[in-house]
């Protein structure tokens, strides 16, 4: 690891990046994606204007929705982010490779071989859905026992194992029953949520996440998450996770991505705005 | 990666009536051998065919390896192809009266370094068979360059083949006896890397005339080319009467400094990309051994006042990737930017790429400090540039 894993106290400078000529592994990325009906929750209006590119400077009051276009769903957006990701991914590196597999109430496999091949990505990709119902649990047991044997895998071959699950249940606290046990893949989680209701618990549901991930992860995991509902803040989340788990510094001090910007008062309050990095209480929006 | 990788495939799983001890050789070879063989399985599968290069001279000595699917345990034939008909080694053992030197004289089936014996055998022999073909032309000028040269280890001459260009002699000059692998920390080479400079000689029988200048390239193993490109060396000329003697020192020095230069490159590239981290925030990913890329994650936005003293509105920032591709002579060279959009996407889902961008102000003789920092400023206005080009491309596929 690049920096000291214990926290400088508060106010102390973050230690400087340092690049040691040690060999970085290419990456086997296993992508975990929520299938349960709250993926067809709606983003925001914002989202649509995404997905077709265009970030004009005049967004309508309120939200509305833009002509007759269809809504964004929660998982439109996942799949465009995973494609951002693969596409950054190669572009770092065309060795890194990438699987797919779906959370119902527990895992299933979507794709189950690791491939850099592009195209074949995006064809599994499409080829997820979310359910039309709701399931009654999470079970993460099959997926860390694929990620572990994959781990083991990996490593003979020189490459660093990786899961990245994307969660999107609100009420629904995942579960595992996997043993204590050498740890071989690091796991980040982005949790897509509703604002915190009567009827919902997402910051129990974001608890029991940072527990699996401590649980399981060889190297520092990121746990992002929303519930904004903006696909811009979805796929900065999925770019953040762009990171080679080798080169990370702790959560808590990630100090990217910087507003490119001429050096100006407002440009300083901007940053603190949207680029404040993620405490381990959800964010009160 | 040379080809043995993927040949050393088929061996194991794709010829399924190999015998187990023809495969047992095969895999030997494949795995203890650093040139770059060639290995496919005709239509009968269990006779593999193997062809021998000669990577330096360029040439491939074909030879093909013919295994008998009757009796496995006799060493296969070798069959040469018709531009290396003269070569007999076997008639030249004989001829030499050691016919029992040959690993051929005592094959032992059993023995799964007999494969690797017999083509290192081969090797070494149709070397020796090429310098003295090339010895026995009859030119004064090329004997007398041979002479200077062939004491050298590791040093390869033939004739170029008829079929090519007539009458003409390729020499292949090892360079530089140094370990590479040394100037680079965590070097991932698989096998020591070598610069060769090829010397193609025309022949000349007559005499009382200048003799005419040798063609000249360098070339080098594949892996060393992560290091230093000996495509952009500029050769010092060949000056007329020159010969290889007194050609060779002068090219050997100035390869020295380059290849210092090289090195100390790395460590150039590497503060760089740690300088990167303080306009930028951390790098997402950064190549540790030749540092040649880095990307970091950037966000960029407009922003309007408006008039009555609110407070500043901004539009919604775009996030976006800055990917560095950083030259093998950087800082002469400057690195190549590519913005990658996380908001605009083509109608394949693929987000937007910019073209690669090297014609912002630079100047080696800056510090890396002031160099990320000249980069972020021109940046600050290049992002909206690229924004805009993004919007455009997304304007145009509608």
């Amino acid at each position: 690891m690049a920096t000291d894993p214990t926290t400088p106290p508060v106010g102390a400078p973050v230690l400087r990046y340092s690049l040691p000529p040690v060999r970085l592994p290419p990456e086997d990325i296993l992508f975990c994606v929520d299938v349960d009906v709250e993926a067809r929750a709606e983003m925001k209006a914002a989202a649509a204007a995404a997905s077709s590119g265009s970030t004009s400077s005049s967004q309508p009051a309120g939200g509305a929705r833009v002509g007759t276009r269809p809504p964004v769903r929660r998982m439109d957006a996942v799949k465009q982010a995973m494609l951002l990701f693969i596409h950054g991914k190669l572009a770092m590196c065309p060795d890194h490779r990438f699987a797919f597999a779906a959370l119902g109430e527990t895992v299933s496999m979507v794709k189950k071989d690791f491939s850099s091949d592009a195209s074949s990505a995006i064809e599994a990709i499409h080829s997820i859905s979310a359910s039309e119902s709701r399931y009654v649990t999470a079970d993460l047991t099959q997926l860390f026992k694929i990620a572990h044997q994959e781990g083991r895998r990996a490593e003979l071959q020189g490459r660093l194992l990786r899961v990245v699950l994307i969660y999107c249940r609100s009420s629904t606290k995942p579960q595992h029953h996997w043993p204590t046990k050498e740890k071989n893949f690091t796991l980040d989680i982005i949790y897509l949520h509703d604002k915190t209701g009567p009827d919902n618990c997402p910051q129990k549901v974001y608890d029991v996440l940072v527990d699996a991930l401590e649980h399981v992860s060889q190297y520092e995991g990121y746990i992002l998450e929303s519930s904004q509902g903006l696909a811009r803040v979805l796929f900065r989340h999925t770019c953040i996770l762009l990171s080679h788990p080798l080169q990370r510094c702790i959560q808590d001090d990630i100090d990217f991505p910087k507003q490119v910007a001429k050096k100006t008062v407002a440009a300083e309050a901007s940053q603190k705005e949207d680029g404040t990095p993620v405490s381990s209480q959800l964010s009160v929006v | 990666m040379s080809p043995c990788a993927d040949a050393a495939a088929p061996a194991s799983s794709s010829a399924p009536t190999l015998a187990p001890l023809i495969a047992a050789q095969l895999n030997y070879l494949l795995s203890h051998s650093k040139l770059p063989f060639k290995v496919w399985f005709p239509s009968i599968p269990s006779l593999p065919r193997l062809t021998l290069p000669l990577p330096v001279s360029r040439r491939s000595l074909a030879g093909d390896f013919v295994y008998n699917a009757l009796y496995p345990k006799v060493a296969p034939d070798v069959v040469f192809g018709p531009d290396d008909e003269g070569f007999q080694p076997l008639v030249d053992y004989a001829e030499a009266g050691n016919g029992d030197k040959s690993c051929l004289a005592h094959w032992d089936c059993r023995d799964p370094g007999g494969l690797l014996a017999l083509v290192e055998e081969l090797r070494e022999l149709y070397i020796e068979y090429q310098k003295r073909r090339v010895g026995e032309v009859d030119d004064a000028r090329l004997a007398f360059e041979l002479s200077t040269v062939l004491s050298k280890e590791g040093i390869e001459v033939c004739m170029v083949p008829p079929t090519d260009r007539p009458d003409e002699v390729k020499f292949a000059v090892p360079l530089l006896d140094m370990d590479y692998a040394k100037l680079v920390q965590g070097c991932p080479w698989r096998s020591p890397q070598k610069i060769h400079l090829q010397v193609i000689f025309p022949i000349s029988r007559r005499v009382n005339t200048v003799p005419s200048a040798p063609r000249l390239k360098l070339m080098s193993t594949p892996e060393l080319k992560s290091l230093f490109s000996v495509e952009d060396v500029k050769l010092p000329p060949w000056l007329n009467g020159m010969c290889l003697a007194e050609y060779l020192p002068s090219l050997e020095e100035n390869l020295k400094v380059l290849i210092v230069e090289a090195s100390a490159s790395i460590g150039s590239r590497r503060r760089f990309i740690e300088a990167l981290a303080l306009p930028f925030g951390r790098p997402l990913e950064a190549d540790p051994i030749f540092c040649r890329r880095a990307t970091v994650l950037c966000i960029s936005g407009v922003f309007t006042f408006l008039v009555c003293n609110k407070m500043p509105e901004t539009s919604i920032l775009s996030g976006f990737s800055v990917h560095f591709a950083i030259p093998l002579q950087f800082p002469k060279q400057q690195p190549v930017l590519i913005l990658q959009s996380s908001q605009h996407c083509n109608v394949e889902g693929i987000p937007i790429m910019s073209p690669p961008i090297n014609d912002y102000p630079w100047s080696p003789r800056w510090d890396v400090t002031e160099m990320v920092e000249r980069i972020y400023d021109f940046l600050t206005d290049e992002c909206q540039n690229f924004k805009k080009f993004c919007s455009d491309a997304i304007t145009q596929q509608k």
